[in-house]
């Protein structure tokens, strides 16, 4: 058994930089969500063009936008695993060029990736796995149960549901990182099976599941009322089975549902801008939902390719953005602001103009029925441990939940 | 105060001349019908606005003249001289004057020349995207050999004005282009735009990053016949110009154009209009210190700062 190398790094702080590879746009899958409106099975990345961007990062070490304490090499697809080979090559140059130049990030680096898990156990993706152990984290994505997992993961040009080849592979995933956790998205026919998915998910075995609402303006009416009795449902049966001492689902996070501050409060929430993402031919952007496969109606928001470099002016809206300024008067006095998300991405693609600056608001209802639920599995929680006198040693000991950004 | 509409930009003609940082590229007459030249200013009286006529190179046919006369009005292009290059002597005294930045450069001592002839001269750079940070040194001597005869004139009681140097030394805040919020243009076809610049990139067909499929290409803000419609207005002030708002280069023309062009974002500047900007905000209190030495009142005191574009020090904001 082996865990995740933890090092003094906080990975999700901003102390370290965030560098995608869209290794592929291919996958095996035809998820009914998926956000990618462009996927195919043409757009590999070649080898030169994976260099390259790795010359170009290590190159500039000195520019400010790379002096971060760490580095997460980020792999994407599509499904990242249909290119282990490019994968293993990619990861051995990156270390073996951190190392010859003695590079600040030498041993201050991590490779991730967030697989559909499919190809999990394929051989060549285990030798990859013992190889960079210590540096390594990847997500499975799982949705729940059988049933629910199957409604939306389904095979391409088939209506199969992949639920079984995924799960087949999770006990090995865990046995091998021991403190995974999964990312889990909600769309609107997704809500009726909330609280079984997540408590499936535990059953697993799997100690954190991350989940949240889609962006998109997918909702319906009465989509609210209905998330917030399946939110209730599972805070039920998390605190009557006393779950919360071993489990945790990032619907229930205690510092969310407060107003905010625009002076005090007023940090962007995601990281696009920060992080860099490449494609198969080069080109660079904030994040990978500003490229083309992406987006809907608006044009990929390039800011440079492996050739020209970085033009930083393209940077400049993401890296002056803040909550505030980008917000409507609505949700800046919004009494539960606190913890209700944006993408920067969606909100690009939604926006009425060619701008980062409008925050696309759909989530609005359901942030406001979490929050409802959110109160609820608190309010039953502590009364609870206070009535068993067990309060104090539970904050000092529960499993700590943090806003999953992206 | 929030800048209001107060200005309506009549393009004449797709030939009309330009008057600001972009270069007009349509080189085929198009004249605006009467009707609709008669609807612009209809709809400039109904909202009170001062209307400025741009005009073509060409005499424009009879019955325009009586319509054109019916309101208040400055002719640009007439009134205001419109030139392209750097002329031996003036005949208007309030010139446009539309160079790149190394002609600006190269012309300094020709320009100084002119400023005793004239009583208002905009100097408006038409390549900024592509000024570099080596040119910096070069643009701040020509600043300061313009500064040199403004100095003097003003100290002989003479007080030419110069957009990029003397606007600074009286402005407490912010006064920039506002296209949009402040004025708005209609163009040949009876559609309103933010400024004449987004009309030639639609005319060009230059894109506005929508996705085409989905979305219409046309950069216009509404027309004559159905009114004004500006989407994302609130984000054309600057309490939504997260890098400008904190800045005190206020004669700068935040241009929204170029902003769009060059960051993608109309209300984020790019690094080298910050970067002229604060070149000519320095030079202007260069200028502030000669006069205040002379005796002379020049406005409230510019500070000293240690920085030319605000996006290198926004972690201190
Ligand atoms: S989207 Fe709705 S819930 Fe979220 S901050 Fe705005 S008003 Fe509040
Ligand atoms: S936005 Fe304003 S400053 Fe820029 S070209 Fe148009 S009128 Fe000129
Ligand atoms: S100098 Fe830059 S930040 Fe300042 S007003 Fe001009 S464009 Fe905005």
């Amino acid at each position: 058994m082996f865990g995740i190398k933890e090092q003094q790094l906080d990975w999700n702080s901003g102390t370290s930089k965030t560098i995608t590879f869209i290794v592929t746009k291919d996958c095996q899958l035809a998820c009914k969500y998926c956000y990618l409106v462009g996927k195919n099975e043409k757009e590999r990345m070649p080898w030169e063009v994976a260099k390259s961007a790795i010359d170009y990062v290590l190159d500039n070490e000195n520019d400010p936008d790379f002096a971060t304490e760490g580095v997460i090499w980020d792999f994407i697809g599509g499904e990242p695993f249909l290119e282990i080979d490019l994968i293993d090559q990619i990861c051995d140059y990156i270390k073996s060029e951190l190392f010859r130049r003695n590079h600040h990030w030498f041993n201050s680096y991590r490779f991730s990736f967030s697989t559909n898990g499919i190809n999990y156990d394929n051989e060549k993706v285990q030798r990859f796995i013992e190889k960079n152990k210590t540096h390594l984290s990847i997500g499975i994505t799982i949705d729940g149960t059988r049933r629910k997992h199957d409604l939306n993961r389904v095979y391409k040009g088939t209506e199969k549901g992949s639920y079984d080849d995924v799960v087949r592979n999770i006990p090995l995933w865990l046995k091998q990182f021991p403190n995974a956790s999964t990312k889990v998205t909600i769309s609107s026919a997704d809500i009726p099976y909330i609280s079984e998915s997540v408590l499936h998910l535990f059953e697993l075995g799997i100690g954190q599941v991350n989940i949240n609402c889609v962006f998109e303006d997918v909702w319906a009416d009465g989509d609210d009322i209905l998330f917030e009795d399946q939110l209730v449902k599972l805070a039920d049966v998390i605190i009557d089975r006393s779950l919360y001492k071993e489990f945790a689902c990032s619907f229930f996070a205690e510092h969310i549902g407060k107003p905010m501050d625009c002076k005090l409060r007023n940090q962007n929430w995601c990281g696009s801008g920060k992080m860099l993402a490449v494609d198969a031919v080069g080109n660079f952007y904030p994040c990978t939902r500003f490229a083309q496969y992406s987006l809907r109606d608006k044009e990929a928001w390039i800011i440079g390719n492996i050739h020209d470099g970085i033009d930083k002016n393209k940077l400049r809206p993401f890296l002056t953005l803040d909550r505030c300024t980008q917000s409507n008067p609505e949700c800046i006095d919004c009494e539960v602001a606190e913890g209700c998300a944006w993408c920067q991405g969606e909100n690009y693609d939604a926006a009425k103009t060619h701008t980062v600056f409008q925050r696309a608001t759909a989530i609005c209802k359901m942030h406001k029925a979490r929050v409802r639920a959110n109160n609820y599995y608190w309010n039953k929680l502590y009364r609870k441990l206070e009535l068993e006198g067990k309060r104090e040693e539970f904050e000092k000991t529960h499993p700590n939940v943090k806003p999953e950004i992206c | 105060m929030k800048p209001y509409l107060q200005y309506l930009v009549i393009l004449l003609d797709d030939t009309s001349v330009a008057y600001c940082h972009a270069n007009n590229p349509l080189t085929k007459r198009n004249l605006m019908p009467i009707d609709t030249l008669k609807k612009a200013i209809l709809f400039g009286m109904k909202q009170n606005l001062m209307i400025q006529y741009v005009y073509p190179d060409y005499e424009l046919p009879a019955e325009y003249n009586e319509v054109i006369e019916s309101i208040d009005h400055v002719k640009i292009g007439k009134d205001v001289q419109v030139l392209n290059e750097v002329p031996k002597a003036v005949i208007t005294d309030n010139l446009v004057l539309r160079l790149t930045i190394a002609d600006f450069i190269a012309h300094q001592y020709d320009l100084a020349a002119l400023l005793p002839q004239v009583k208002r001269l905009n100097i408006c750079l038409t390549d900024m995207e592509s000024f570099t940070d080596a040119q910096q040194e070069n643009y701040k001597k020509a600043l300061a050999a313009l500064n040199a005869v403004l100095a003097n004139l003003y100290k002989s009681q003479q007080q030419p004005q110069v957009n990029i140097l003397t606007d600074r030394l009286t402005l407490t805040e912010m006064h920039n282009c506002e296209a949009g919020i402040g004025n708005i243009t209609v163009a040949p076809n009876g559609k309103f735009y933010l400024c004449p610049a987004f009309y030639y990139d639609e005319k060009m067909g230059i894109s506005n990053r929508m996705n085409h499929k989905a979305k219409d290409a046309s950069r216009s803000i509404g027309d004559l016949d159905n009114g004004l419609e500006i989407p994302n207005k609130h984000l054309l002030y600057l309490d939504h110009a997260p890098l400008c708002r904190i800045c005190d280069a206020y004669h700068c023309n935040r241009c929204i154009w170029l902003n769009d062009r060059l960051t993608w974002d109309s209300n984020t500047p790019s690094h080298q209009q910050c970067v002229i900007a604060h070149l000519e905000r320095n030079a202007a209190r260069d200028l502030q210190q000669q006069l205040k030495e002379a005796g002379l009142q020049a406005g409230d005191e510019i500070k000293e700062i240690n920085y030319l574009d605000p996006f290198d020090v926004k972690e201190t904001w």
